[in-house]
């Protein structure tokens, strides 16, 4: 497809909890500047696969493949050093503290006074109120701890977050579920931002609209397995839904064990 | 609501510890007989010196989601160590250094030495093997006092050289040089915990441990130098016990604990970790001790001073707790 290694390159990962199989050999690829929505069904997988890109899990087999290297991430700070950002559904805040530390966390900006490092507060804040502005996310007050601000509040900070530090690749889970209409709107907008830098997107959502919104392409997991692999606009929302459910109203469910794409073009040879 | 308001109500529910000290004192001063002079409020602070010192690191401890009731233990260790070395009476070693004023560095770092040792077990417990803060903490709380039983055979040590009890002794300005050390840990300590990233993470950390996981903190190891500092800060105070006794007794320090605690929760320290500021613990310990000195004062029966005490621990944390609610309703 091009001669640069794909983004991140995922080879048979499985993961077993105890006799329980959540993946049982993912494929997939992405590349980087491209938008990859995550699909399936309850229980199929999609946050075991996501943990595990994100180091929050490792895997039982298979490798992980970041720009040609293959990469073995113990905890969540290798993966966010090798430029992987995760915005989880279960927020990532402590509501404990304000507007500026929860967006710095970890990456504070300091200047060492004989070898000690010191908070630069000013410098943050200037930081975070203009990343705030420039997403035309409204926060009465950047030092108020995050307990006082309302869900969608809570939403937009992580997604600014993430826009700002950006990285190499973005995994988003649910990264909507609190978000209003116009909100959401700015969050997909937020979306098409980071990509234009050239960062790759993996999105995981249950919103089909959604999918076909901001997504370059749909990966469905179905079971722990790539039930498939298709452009977006290449494949309608009815056949999506049939790989989540593995109907077979459109004979896109009889390949998904066999390969990536074939489900795809069959569906698209039967449409066309 | 303006937003001047509000940040009025903030600051004022923020500092509320601090007006309640500033009240306190001024009732005291009118009510108590003898109460309202220089020497009273220095012998306060002083006073305040050894809970004081100890509730930096049982508040940190805190603020990052644990618990550690061994600090009252460890001080008692970490003086019956430097008794024991440095003593020349009683079970004392009476162990000289040339020159003289070489002990009071020496002695200082192996009480700190000793009060790590006990905080890197607590946090190896707790934070590697995952254990229960409550129940590692008890034990060190029991463990670390039989140890101090054991190595003084129930006995003491009396009479530190000079050199060291200077400590105790000393006057600067007008205030004793042990109110000037807690001040000054009161003062290193906050700037740590206000204005640099090991600080911030403490905060965090007793938040939403999950969170800063994921943002890439090392938590643990945030945690497990939070049980080290509470170690390092109980074996100062226990240094200093020594020093102001000039040796020390097998259960040198107990009940130091509760008013830590008092001190801590009165200091506006939430127990379930992520809220509280240093500077309101420093307000808590001068709170109970001015208390402490008035009962003194009105020459009132020791006993009575527990009850009183009890009553401003459930007092303190009947306040936070309508502090939160008041914040929800105004803010």
């Amino acid at each position: 497809m091009s001669e640069n290694p794909p983004l991140l390159k995922l080879e048979a990962i499985s993961k077993n909890f105890g006799a329980i199989e959540a993946l049982k050999g993912v494929d997939m690829e992405i590349r980087a500047g491209e938008v990859v929505a995550l699909l399936g069904d309850n229980g199929a997988g999609k946050s075991t696969l996501v943990k595990i890109i994100s180091g929050g899990l490792r895997p039982s087999s298979g490798r992980i493949i970041m720009e040609g290297t293959p990469r073995d991430f113990a905890s969540p700070a290798e993966a966010k050093a090798a430029g992987i950002e995760t915005v989880y559904q279960d927020l990532s805040l402590c509501i404990n503290a304000d507007v500026v530390a929860n967006f710095f966390m970890g990456r504070e900006i300091t200047k060492r006074f004989f070898g000690i490092p010191i908070l630069q507060e000013r410098a943050m804040e200037a930081v975070v109120a203009k990343a705030l502005a420039d997403a035309g996310t409204r926060i009465p007050s950047l030092r108020t701890n995050v307990e006082h601000l309302s869900g969608g509040q809570r939403q937009a900070i992580e997604l600014n977050r993430f826009v700002h530090w950006g990285g190499k690749l973005v995994l988003l889970d649910e990264p909507f579920a609190a978000l209003g209409v116009e909100q959401t709107r700015r969050g997909l907008d937020m979306i098409r931002q980071v990509v234009a830098r050239g960062i790759g997107v993996v999105i995981i959502t249950h919103i089909m609209a959604q999918a076909f919104q901001v997504a370059d392409r749909i990966i469905v997991i179905r079971h722990g397995r790539v039930a498939g692999d298709v452009r977006t606009d290449e494949t309608t929302p009815e056949q999506v839904i049939d790989m989540i459910t593995g109907g077979t109203l459109s004979g896109a469910g009889k390949g998904r064990d066999q390969g990536n794409s074939s489900p795809a073009t069959g569906e698209r040879e039967s449409s066309q | 609501m303006t937003p001047a308001r509000r940040a009025t109500i903030e600051f004022l529910l923020d500092n509320l510890v601090w007006l309640m000290l500033i009240v306190v004192l001024i009732v005291f001063s009118l009510t108590v007989p003898r109460f309202f002079q220089f020497g009273i409020f220095a012998n306060i602070i002083e006073q305040s010196t050894f809970v004081g010192v100890m509730a930096i690191g049982l508040a940190i401890v805190i603020i990052s989601g644990n618990l550690d009731l061994s600090v009252e233990s460890t001080a008692a260790l970490a003086a019956m160590v430097t008794g024991l070395l440095f003593a020349t009476q009683g079970i004392g070693l009476g162990i000289a250094l040339e020159p003289a004023w070489l002990i009071l560095p020496v002695s200082l770092a192996i009480a700190m030495l000793v009060g790590a040792a006990v905080g890197m077990a607590n946090g190896f417990f707790v934070v590697r093997l995952g254990m229960s803060a409550f129940i590692v903490t008890l034990a060190s709380f029991i463990w670390v006092r039989g140890l101090v039983v054991a190595i003084s055979g129930g006995r003491s040590a009396q009479s530190l050289p000079a050199a060291i009890r200077v400590v105790g002794t000393a006057d600067i300005l007008g205030l004793p040089l042990l109110a000037w050390i807690s001040v000054g840990c009161f003062v290193l300590f906050s700037f740590i915990m206000a204005k640099t990233p090991f600080g911030r993470y403490v905060t965090l950390v007793g938040g939403n441990l999950e969170a800063t996981y994921r943002a890439g903190i090392n938590s643990n190891r945030i945690l497990f130098v939070s049980f080290v500092l509470a170690g390092l800060l109980a074996g100062v105070a226990g240094w200093l016990l020594a020093i102001r006794t000039s040796g020390a007794t097998a259960n040198l320090g107990v009940g130091m604990l509760f008013n830590a605690f008092a001190a801590v929760v009165i200091g506006g320290v939430s127990l379930k970790g992520g809220i509280g500021k240093l500077p309101g613990v420093y307000a808590g310990v001068l709170l109970l001790y001015s208390i402490h000195t008035a009962i003194n004062l009105m020459g009132l029966p020791a006993h009575y001073t527990q009850m009183i005490l009890g009553a401003l621990v459930l007092a303190a944390v009947l306040l936070d707790t309508l502090k939160l609610r008041l914040r929800e309703k105004l803010l």
